[in-house]
């Protein structure tokens, strides 16, 4: 199983947090890309940003459009492609939690609600420093939480 | 003679609707078909089964436009995972390796679609695009088993009924009579 990226969005639709696990390159070889990376490195944080955005319209349509079809109490799980899946988790307080994994990978549904009663209510929610809202993804960015996240995914492949 | 042939025909009758009954109880949770024209219009929606709310003809129209816009962002969205430059010689111009090519998606061989599965508590929403644009969603129970199959006689049938109908004004709305009668008597007839 790969996960590819992570997304938090709170209930004010803003993305508080993000982080992507790109695989590594599929051809190996041995010259360092130290000459490519700056062009690279760019490209990738620019299209993450609006990556976030167009991730955010998507489950917020389908999640609308299941409601809407299911009655209120229906939930949106998670959808395919032909090239990946993306796991839907929402909490009551509408924090939303979105990941993108390859086909392979069975439901996360249970892995995104660990993340949240876990790390987020545990590191960030729990954390007197942090403030109540995150604008900007304050107060999600804390060492702690990103740590055990890192953990928790890599432990989960 | 007369009567005996009467019976018959009842006979076959019950037959054929405890037949279809047993279908529709044992594995078929087809709920309904939309189908969406290349410009993402409603152009077909029929329920087949109870199981998800009424909507408006309105709401079917802006769930029709919605999805084809969502499909769009899921096929844009697909990760991209950066590949390595080919080891080139340092005389080579560097203006050959172009930025489309410094990246592959993660099933290299299979075309990028958008959304093909949706899954959530209640259904299991399935959508197929034709080659040239049409998208067929269906709606079924999520333990319906072999839903392609299903999709893939739909779309025969749709072959055959609609767009073999000469009458029928292409990306308009179907009113095939023929289509409805073979799509209702084969959903109803599996078992």
């Amino acid at each position: 199983m790969v996960v590819y990226s992570f997304y938090i969005f709170d209930r004010h639709a803003e993305c508080i947090y993000k982080r992507r696990w790109l695989p590594r390159p599929t051809s190996i070889v041995g010259k360092s890309r130290s000459e490519a990376a700056p062009t690279g490195l760019g490209q990738t944080v620019r299209s993450s940003d609006d990556d976030s955005k167009l991730v955010f319209g998507t489950v917020f349509s389908l999640r609308n459009m299941v409601r809407k079809l299911g009655g209120e109490e229906d939930n949106f799980v998670s959808f395919t492609t032909s090239q990946y899946k993306l796991h839907y988790y929402e909490t009551p307080t509408n924090t939303k939690f979105v990941m993108l994994t390859d086909l392979k990978s069975p439901s996360m549904r249970i892995a995104l609600q660990q993340i949240y009663i876990n790390l987020f209510v545990e590191y960030v929610v729990k954390n007197p420093l942090s403030p109540t809202e995150h604008p900007g993804g304050v107060g999600v960015n804390n060492e702690l939480f990103e740590e055990s996240l890192e953990q928790f995914v890599v432990r989960a492949v | 003679m007369y009567n005996l042939e009467f019976e018959n025909t009842i006979m076959f009758l019950n037959y054929t609707i405890a037949l279809s009954d047993l279908g529709t109880l044992s594995n078929m949770g087809v709920f309904s078909l939309i189908i969406i024209n290349k410009a993402g219009g409603l152009i077909y929606q029929r329920e087949f089964q109870a199981g998800l709310r009424k909507l408006s003809t309105n709401d079917y129209l802006v769930l029709a436009g919605t999805f084809h816009g969502v499909h769009a962002i899921t096929r844009s969205i697909t990760p991209k995972i950066p590949s390595v430059q080919p080891p080139s010689p340092a005389t080579s111009s560097p203006s050959t390796t172009t930025p489309a090519a410094s990246h592959s998606y993660p099933n290299p061989g299979v075309p990028v679609t958008g959304l093909d599965y949706l899954e959530t508590d209640k259904f299991r929403l399935t959508c197929f695009q034709t080659l040239t644009g049409t998208k067929f969603l269906l709606f079924t129970d999520p333990l319906t088993g072999n839903v392609d199959t299903i999709v893939q006689k739909i779309y025969e049938l749709y072959a055959d009924f609609v767009m073999k109908n000469p009458f029928y004004q292409i990306e308009m709305p179907v009113r095939c009579e023929a289509f409805d009668r073979h799509l209702g008597a084969w959903l109803r007839g599996r078992t």
